[in-house]
């Protein structure tokens, strides 16, 4: 279970973060949140699906990892075998957290840092130091904040493309059927991707919209990202 | 110039008979009464044609003086459906109307009254119905299972509060077939919204003070108090209990069922919740009564509660002290006594035909009956939909469409009250009005010779005489067995096969493991009603 508590530098002074890649710290898992601004680079390695959340039922889009519940194809004895590793990968064990606070008589929502204290990758021999000796932040933990701050306009962003593809039905469910070379079967549920037949059927007006928005580059991103399935179930059959 | 004049002439002639055809058009339809009934047919319609090429109009007269009555609270999965169809979004559809999920009904005292007496009569088909009749092959566990319980997973959920789906489901999907209970009210005012903003209704808050004929007997317009005289080519009834042109214009008898069922009173109660997140109940619970039942529905914010009986079997005071004594389980004495009680009277039965010249009655101006299958809006959402989708392109046509509507809701409605007549003549309680129920001569004729063959025989799907059947043969087997109904003989021909009876056994197995699976995935029914107002559904 995850625990997460607010960073500080007295409590967390001598607390370091262990940066490799491995299923002991949790990392096989078989997607990873991601949005727009990380498209670009997310789309050279990965597929992106969009798929909904359990608690909310609202969409989100995800870097695929692995093809079964619990698989990252990209682990291997070596660490994260890719050249670009999604970025709410590699924020943890820190999440972004808020804190309400009074100021001029007004609630006020801060964001800050949290830390997920009982994660495996918490150490106070190995790994990158969070502070500095003095009770600095480390230039570590400056990239952490860094990524937070990115992942936390991302997730705006990513909810105000998702609602204009569903205003304009630009979702559509699909499932991939899976078959390996020795025979294996596995079929991919509940995801969802671009309807490309609504979106070359769109107005002009619309495209102008979207592409006004930015949001008609991010289309053509996921759809450009597919072709990386191919790319996982090679992973696999190398296995 | 001769060649010219009679082309002229031809050309002449021509347009004569186009304008004739022309007036002869079918195109404005002006609906009497709003509430449940007005709005929900002016959806219909106006979906399936307002936005055609045809020049429909679709106009909506409400009195201003009139308050609808909001009898009703329950609907049939089919609503799903009529929702969909006229585009409204479930998501709002939750938020405006107070809704809450209805999975079928149950059925509390109605064999004995003792307090392991109940059942269910759940919206899912028993597994696989069209393939095997498993009611065959559960008879011989019917000491260890209900039925209802061995065939479907709907009674569990039900029993447990469930929802039935989960917020990652779309709008009217769902892993178990649902319709809902909601407000009537905040119904009618969601659809008045739609129908006017969206659907292109024109709507008139004017009375009614003359209806003006035609020369062929049709109705011909409508004079309104302030807003002049409305013409129509079909008007529609839906002025409720006073059915002004069906009944109170054309004079169409009124076809009383009271002989068959005799409930003609009903008191509501608007009753809060002992706690804001107590649970809301999954199904209608229709709880037997000395004489009558009582109805128990849970929306959101409140819970309706309300008893149907026989004047003639109890007195109105002692009728509301039944009630009052039922809601004080709940909420303590002082309250239950100080709630407001809603007292209506209900004129069990039916217009003789529904359908007459240029006039047809949809919702109570066509007929009423108890509610106790939710049959109230359902026969709305199936009179609107016939209407639209045999919209008659010209007068002359109608007569044909009025013959056929006559004869189909004639049909239902005989359906209707054999089916809830099927309720009662099963039981064994005692009082009076119970055993006056069972009473032979108050059985109608198609109840009688169904029960006649059910005695050695199941009911399946031979017993449905028409495709459409508001009550599929499943709705008997859930009642009868519900009812512990136990055939005579198993003659030679009802002998189980031993192929059928392994695939019964894997069916019975199925549904087990699936319900044990949707026991802990779904969430509750007020989890998913919260989560549904913060979050909405997705369209996919």
């Amino acid at each position: 279970m995850n625990n997460y508590v607010l960073l500080n530098n007295v409590e967390h002074k001598n607390l370091k973060v262990i940066g490799d890649f491995a299923p002991k710290y949790g990392d096989n898992v078989m997607s990873t949140i991601t949005f727009p601004q990380e498209f670009r680079t997310i789309q050279g390695t990965y597929p992106i699906f969009f798929s909904k959340d359990r608690e909310t039922g609202r969409f989100f889009a995800s870097a695929i990892l692995g093809l079964r519940e619990g698989e990252n194809l990209f682990l291997t004895e070596k660490g994260w075998d890719a050249n670009y590793i999604p970025v709410t990968i590699k924020r943890n064990p820190f999440v972004i957290g808020f804190q309400r606070v009074q100021e001029d008589g007004m609630l006020k929502k801060n964001m800050v840092v949290n830390i997920d204290i009982s994660s495996p990758r918490i150490s106070e021999a190995e790994g990158e130091s969070v502070f500095l000796p003095h009770g600095g932040n480390s230039p570590y933990l400056e990239s952490v904040v860094s990524i937070l701050d990115y992942i936390s306009v991302g997730d705006r962003t990513s909810a105000e493309f998702i609602d204009s593809l569903l205003q304009y039905d630009l979702l559509e469910p699909f499932s991939i059927e899976i078959e390996l070379k020795n025979g294996d079967k596995n079929q991919l549920v509940g995801f969802y991707t671009i309807n490309e037949e609504k979106l070359v059927a769109l107005t002009s007006d619309i495209l102008g919209d979207l592409h006004a928005k930015g949001y008609l580059l991010y289309i053509y991103m996921v759809l450009a990202s597919l072709s990386n399935v191919e790319a996982l179930i090679q992973r696999i059959e190398m296995r | 110039m001769e060649t010219a004049h009679s082309l002229t002439a031809y050309l002449m002639s021509k347009a004569n008979r186009l304008g004739e055809q022309m007036n002869d058009v079918v195109s404005r339809i002006v609906i009497v009464g709003g509430g449940s009934a007005g709005w929900l047919t002016a959806a219909v319609i106006a979906a399936e044609h307002v936005n055609s090429d045809l020049g429909i109009q679709v106009t909506l007269i409400e009195s201003p003086d009139i308050n609808s009555i909001g009898v009703g609270e329950g609907t049939w999965p089919s609503m799903r459906a009529t929702l969909a169809k006229i585009g409204l979004s479930e998501t709002e559809f939750f938020r405006e109307c107070d809704a809450s999920f209805k999975q079928g009904s149950k059925f509390k005292g109605w064999l004995n009254g003792s307090d392991a007496d109940a059942y269910y009569h759940p919206f899912t088909l028993p597994d696989k119905y069209r393939e095997i009749n498993l009611a065959k092959y559960w008879l011989k566990y019917r000491d260890k299972v209900s039925f209802a319980d061995a065939v479907c997973v709907q009674s569990h959920l039900c029993e447990r509060g469930l929802a039935p789906k989960q917020i990652t489901a779309p709008e009217y999907s769902f892993a178990a077939n649902y319709g809902y209970h909601l407000d009537a009210g905040k119904f009618s005012a969601l659809l008045h919204k739609h129908c006017v903003e969206i659907l292109g209704v024109k709507y008139i808050s004017d009375s009614v003070t003359c209806i003006n004929a035609a020369e062929n007997g049709d109705i011909a317009s409508l004079s309104l108090q302030v807003g002049g005289v409305i013409s129509g080519d079909l008007f529609i009834d839906c002025s409720g209990f006073a059915s002004i042109l069906l009944g109170g214009y054309y004079k169409i008898p009124f076809i009383s069922k009271k002989h068959i069922l005799f409930n003609d009173r009903a008191l509501a109660i608007q009753t809060p919740y002992p706690d804001p997140n107590s649970p809301i109940s999954s199904q209608t619970t229709s709880i037997a009564q000395e004489a009558g039942w009582i109805w128990d529905i849970g929306l959101p914010s409140r819970r309706g509660v309300g008893h149907v009986f026989s004047s003639a079997h109890i007195g109105d005071d002692d009728a509301e002290i039944t009630l009052r004594k039922y809601i004080e389980q709940d909420v303590g004495k002082k309250i239950a006594e100080e709630l407001p009680v809603r007292k209506i009277k209900i004129n069990p039965g039916h217009r003789e035909i529904f359908w007459h010249k240029n006039c047809v009655a949809v919702g109570m101006a066509a007929g009423f009956i108890e509610p106790l299958e939710a049959s109230a809006l359902v026969l709305i959402e199936l009179s609107a939909a016939m209407i639209s989708e045999q919209l008659p392109a010209t007068r002359q046509i109608m007569d044909l469409s009025a013959k056929r509507f006559n004869e189909k809701f004639h049909y239902r409605w005989g359906k209707i009250i054999d089916f809830l007549k099927l309720h009662y003549v099963l039981t064994q309680r005692q009082e009076k009005y119970w055993r006056d129920n069972c009473e032979s001569k108050t059985l109608p004729e198609g109840l009688r010779e169904l029960l006649e063959l059910w005695r050695y025989r199941t009911p399946w799907y031979y017993d449905e005489l028409q495709i459409d059947e508001m009550f599929p043969s499943a709705s008997f087997q859930y009642v009868l067995y519900g009812m512990q109904f136990s055939p005579d003989v198993i003659p030679p021909r009802e002998k189980v096969k031993a192929t059928e009876v392994m695939r019964a056994e894997e069916l019975f197995s199925e549904n087990f493991q699936l319900t044990q699976r949707l026991l802990t995935v779904l969430p509750t029914n007020r989890d998913l009603i919260e989560k549904i107002k913060k979050h909405g559904l997705q369209k996919i």
